[in-house]
């Protein structure tokens, strides 16, 4: 999950005029209304099919479900399994962004106020994940984790640095741009000017300022996280199962139990949803239109 | 040494620095990268040292030796090669069809009043980020055999049994699902460069709207819509997640590159020495698409400066 | 060549209105000039002419033909936008080149025709250059080329000439006042600069808040403006808000104005340069409280007082009689009251 706008913004892009909305504003014609209709309803379908899924009682050869119940709802929820993967998908993605947030926010603020040389380094290792899909980073991390950390393999201490590690690159754009945007150079002059040492010109003038990018670069890791399922399945496999590895196995296997499948993807659905429309809501200021999306896509 | 110190600080750690004994230097170095070195460090460790490792299997032999058996095997085996063309052909597909569909809208969208433009961009935005294994499953819910659009189908009487979701066609729709919506997302700041004075100025210089397209709007946004395509291409043709829930383990299904790598994961059928060769050639993919996407962006924007 | 009429023509964005009936004949090879201050509407009267908005009332016409439907590459114009709106992918060359290739002209005949512009707007050695390369009145230059290089009947000027140097200004506003001649084009041009307005056009209009306020060659319209708005927007004028008494204005110390007015003040509009000197008593005591030279002339400002307090007033005066005046002397003025234009205050 990655506000996209910065993908293209961040090195060799220039102020990009503000969207104007005039043209006459011309009203699309059939084709683009015919377009647009078509998406949409693309877009749509196979959310319905999930939505419907979950709450039919069966559903044998109608457009829709023969009938309707919560019971899926209210089974999955109750189940142990289900829970277990949901808290672990969690608590891996919160603890993904509060790594990335630990690690980017000091890393920038000292490239801006103290070392500029930092930058290209970083903007390098942000370039990596972007580009890479993940299955080849977890597939090279295979190996070198069996070689130097064998103990590691198959835990959440190999896991989660390597969630940090896809993720930093969103996180970094996210608080690059709003620490560029409040002048943190001239913020941290005027705090040393007033007598006050690194930790409290961190803590007391730069970071009240530049919240809502933390914030956002916190949402940004934390959609990663929940969506990726290389790594997760490639590192660690069934002995670490999160919300999308779980909804893999469960529709791989032979009995795939469909409403309890749509259970959980109109769960991921919905964290989906609320991650978009927080991301967006915190980019509002912002003239490109708010893009939010999963890493690439791609490797999720 | 003192070089450096001049590179790196502004003037007030210069003067300091060259009086300062080796030790010193050493210490005002790590000072000027201290904060940025946890990152530094971790990222290292985990995403190029894995690239390298891969980079080092993919000529090693079994004997630990460097060996091009692993490339050569690879290239020679019809699999592979079956699996190389399928991803890329699939990726070409995926981009091709991103962009014929997502440049008009993403048109549209950038000119739309300002509450229809969130409306859809929001629709858009989500299922840009749906593509996962969630996705996988939609799609079978709506398309499969099961599903509801096979269903309706099937209600008014026409025998349509659901897409196979291991063929080519099933592929490109589940992977347009997200990349159609991403290329939006990714084209539409380009789309306000365009701006309305010149489609005016054109105008009053007595061209057509196919005029203006040709002369100004298609050469502006050529180099950014074709920047956007490589990226979605290489997305694609990286894409693990719903490529493995469409297709997975079944035997004889269509070949990808990431599924036969997620194959190496639990099989033995196949040599696992194609796997680091695939890796790396998609790796080689990915440094290709963000220099030529740089350099398209550089020539792009060159007449904005 | 076209005689441009403009009929009952309004434009609404909203609650406001941006052009408020707006009726003007337009003969055939004429430059009008559009003064007026910021907002007033110029640029949607010129837009609204070009077809790129549709007015919310009335007609436009060209050559008796209504044109209000008829879309803007379809018309006989040229235009220079406000903010010139090259084409950034284009060279100045391509530029210049766009309005004849669309027009499908020849290669050779449309390399021909912009060397000619080039050496015009004087060019020549930046053609090759793309517009973010070159400076703003370079940028506005091509702008004009390109609006003149199809010999367009009917001329849109929106402040073509605003970011040129002084210099290069007087050049091509003289230029392009030859040029409108000589291809006997009919021709509205926008402009902030008075000077400009009144050196250039056969008729100057002024317009106010969506209206036109005045229509009228630039002689008449400098003599005798016909509202407050128009005099206070021609010439330097000295704006004096005074007291009507018995059908009579006292400008100061003996002269006074007779008038019709009826209402208790009024606006009395004297041109700096008609507060003369005067050496007998018949003149007016007043003191210099300051002066700005500004080369051949030299501003004074003046006060004089009278029994409805100090009036203060600028006379412009040539500085070559006038070096021995200080701030601070008292000297004698006159005014002449044929030289006052009397609006209700
Ligand atoms: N597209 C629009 N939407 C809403 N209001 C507009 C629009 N275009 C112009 N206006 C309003 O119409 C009025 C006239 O604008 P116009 O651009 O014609 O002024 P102008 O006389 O050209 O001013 P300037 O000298 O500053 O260029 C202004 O008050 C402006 O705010
Ligand atoms: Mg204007």
């Amino acid at each position: 999950m990655v506000d996209l706008t910065r993908a293209q913004e961040s090195p060799a892009f220039p102020a990009v005029a503000r969207p104007t909305v005039a043209w006459g504003r011309p009203k699309p014609g059939f084709f683009g209304l015919l377009l647009l209709s078509v998406t949409v309803f693309y877009i749509f379908l196979p959310m319905i099919a999930v939505f419907l899924y979950g709450l039919a009682t069966t559903w044998t050869n109608h457009v829709t479900p023969d009938g309707y119940t919560l019971a899926h709802w209210r089974d999955s929820l109750a189940d142990g399994r289900f829970r277990v993967v949901l808290g672990r998908s969690l608590a891996l993605a919160i603890g993904t962004a509060v790594l990335d947030l630990l690690l980017v926010t000091p890393a920038v603020y000292w490239q801006r106020v103290r070392n500029p040389r930092i930058r290209p380094v970083i903007e390098i290792l942000a370039a990596i994940p972007f580009s890479v899909p993940y299955a080849v980073i977890a597939f090279g991390l295979l190996p070198l984790s069996g070689t130097y950390a064998p103990s590691l393999q198959g835990t959440l201490w190999l896991l989660l640095p390597a969630h940090a590690a896809v993720a930093f690159s969103f996180a970094y754009w996210a608080i690059d741009s709003s620490m560029a945007a409040s002048n943190v150079v001239g913020l941290s002059e005027a705090a040393r000017t007033c007598g006050a040492n690194v930790a409290t010109t961190l803590t007391r003038v730069i970071l009240p300022n530049i919240m809502p990018g933390l914030a956002s670069g916190a949402v940004l890791a934390f959609g990663v996280s929940f969506n990726e399922v290389a790594l997760v399945q490639i590192l660690c496999g069934n002995r670490f199962e999160t919300v999308p590895l779980y909804t893999l196995n469960l529709l791989k296997s032979t009995d795939a139990d469909f409403n309890s499948l749509a259970v959980m993807t109109g769960i991921t659905f919905a964290i989906t949803l609320v991650l978009s429309v927080l991301v967006v809501s915190l980019n509002k200021g912002r003239a490109a239109a708010g893009g939010t999306t999963d890493a690439k896509g791609a490797p999720a | 040494m003192s070089h450096h110190a001049q590179a790196t600080g502004s003037g007030r750690y210069t003067a300091a620095a060259r009086t300062l004994s080796i030790g010193e230097r050493a210490k005002a170095l790590f000072v000027d990268w201290s904060l940025a070195l946890p990152l530094i460090v971790m990222a290292s460790l985990l995403l190029i040292a894995p690239a390298l490792s891969m980079v080092w299997s993919s000529f090693a032999g079994e004997d630990g030796h460097f060996t091009l058996a692993n490339w050569a095997k690879t290239f020679s085996s019809a699999a592979s090669q079956h699996a190389m063309e399928n991803s890329l052909l699939l990726a070409a597909t995926v981009a091709t069809l991103s962009t014929l569909f997502g440049t008009p809208l993403s048109w549209m969208i950038s000119r739309m009043a300002r509450w229809s433009r969130s409306f859809h961009l929001g629709i858009l935005n989500v299922a840009a980020n749906f593509s996962g294994i969630g996705l996988g499953f939609a799609y079978v819910a709506a398309l499969g055999t099961y599903g509801m659009v096979t269903l309706a189908f099937q209600n008014v009487g026409l025998g349509f049994t659901g897409l196979p979701q291991s063929s080519f066609t099933g592929l490109v729709l589940a992977y347009c699902y997200s990349n159609v919506p991403l290329f939006v997302l990714l084209s539409l700041p380009v789309m306000s460069l365009l701006r309305d004075e010149w489609w005016e100025a054109a105008q009053t210089s007595a061209a057509t709207r196919w005029q203006f397209w040709r002369y100004i709007g298609a050469p502006v946004l050529m180099p950014f819509i074709l920047a956007d395509w490589l990226l979605i291409f290489t997305w694609s043709a990286g894409m693990y997640g719903l490529p493995v829930a469409l297709v997975g383990e079944k035997p004889g299904a269509f070949r990808l590159v990431t599924v036969e790598m997620y194959r190496s994961l639990y099989g033995s059928f196949f040599g696992d020495h194609r796997m680091p060769v695939y890796a790396v050639l998609l790796m080689c993919l990915a440094a290709v698409s963000l220099l030529t996407n740089r350099w398209i962006m550089r020539r792009g924007t060159r007449w904005l400066t | 060549m076209s005689t441009i009429t403009i009929e009952h023509v309004s434009k609404r964005y909203g609650d406001k209105l941006a052009l408020d009936d707006v009726s003007l004949n337009v003969h055939s090879g004429e430059l009008i000039a559009l003064l007026g201050s910021s907002g007033c509407g110029k640029t949607t009267l010129l837009r609204a002419i070009a077809g790129l908005i549709d007015p919310s009332a009335g007609r436009i016409l060209f050559d008796g033909r209504d044109v209000t439907a008829v879309p803007t590459r379809m018309r006989p114009i040229g235009m220079v936008f406000q903010s010139y709106s090259l084409f950034p992918n284009m060279t100045v060359r391509q530029n210049i080149a766009f309005p004849l290739k669309v027009r499908g002209q020849s290669t050779a005949a449309i390399a021909r025709r912009v060397d000619e512009l080039l050496a015009l707007i004087g060019l020549g050695e930046w053609a090759d250059r793309h517009p973010s390369q070159l400076s703003g009145g370079q940028q506005q230059r091509t702008a004009l080329a390109r609006a003149l290089a199809p010999d367009p009947a009917v001329l849109l000027l929106d402040e073509p000439l605003s970011a040129l140097d002084a210099v290069v200004r007087l050049h091509l506003r003289d230029e392009i006042r030859r040029i409108q001649q000589s291809i006997r084009t009919t021709a509205l041009l926008v402009t902030h600069d008075q000077s400009e307005a009144l050196a250039v056009a056969d008729r100057v209009v002024v317009m106010r808040q969506g209206r036109i306020e005045q229509l009228a060659t630039p002689a008449s319209l400098y003599e005798t403006p016909t509202t407050a708005f128009s005099a206070s927007f021609i010439g330097n004028r000295n704006a004096l808000n005074l007291p009507v008494r018995d059908g009579r204005i006292r400008l100061c110390g003996t002269i006074e104005i007779a008038t019709a007015l009826t209402t208790p003040r009024a606006l009395v509009f004297v041109r700096s340069e008609d507060v003369r000197r005067s050496n007998d008593a018949s003149g007016q005591a007043a003191t210099i409280e300051n002066r700005i030279f500004e080369g051949s002339t030299t501003r004074f400002y003046l006060t004089i007082p009278t029994d409805d307090g100090p009036l203060h007033v600028k006379a412009d005066w040539p500085s070559r009689e006038t070096d021995e005046l200080r701030s601070g002397d008292t000297i004698n003025v006159v005014i002449d009251p044929r030289d006052a234009h009397v609006f209700p205050g």
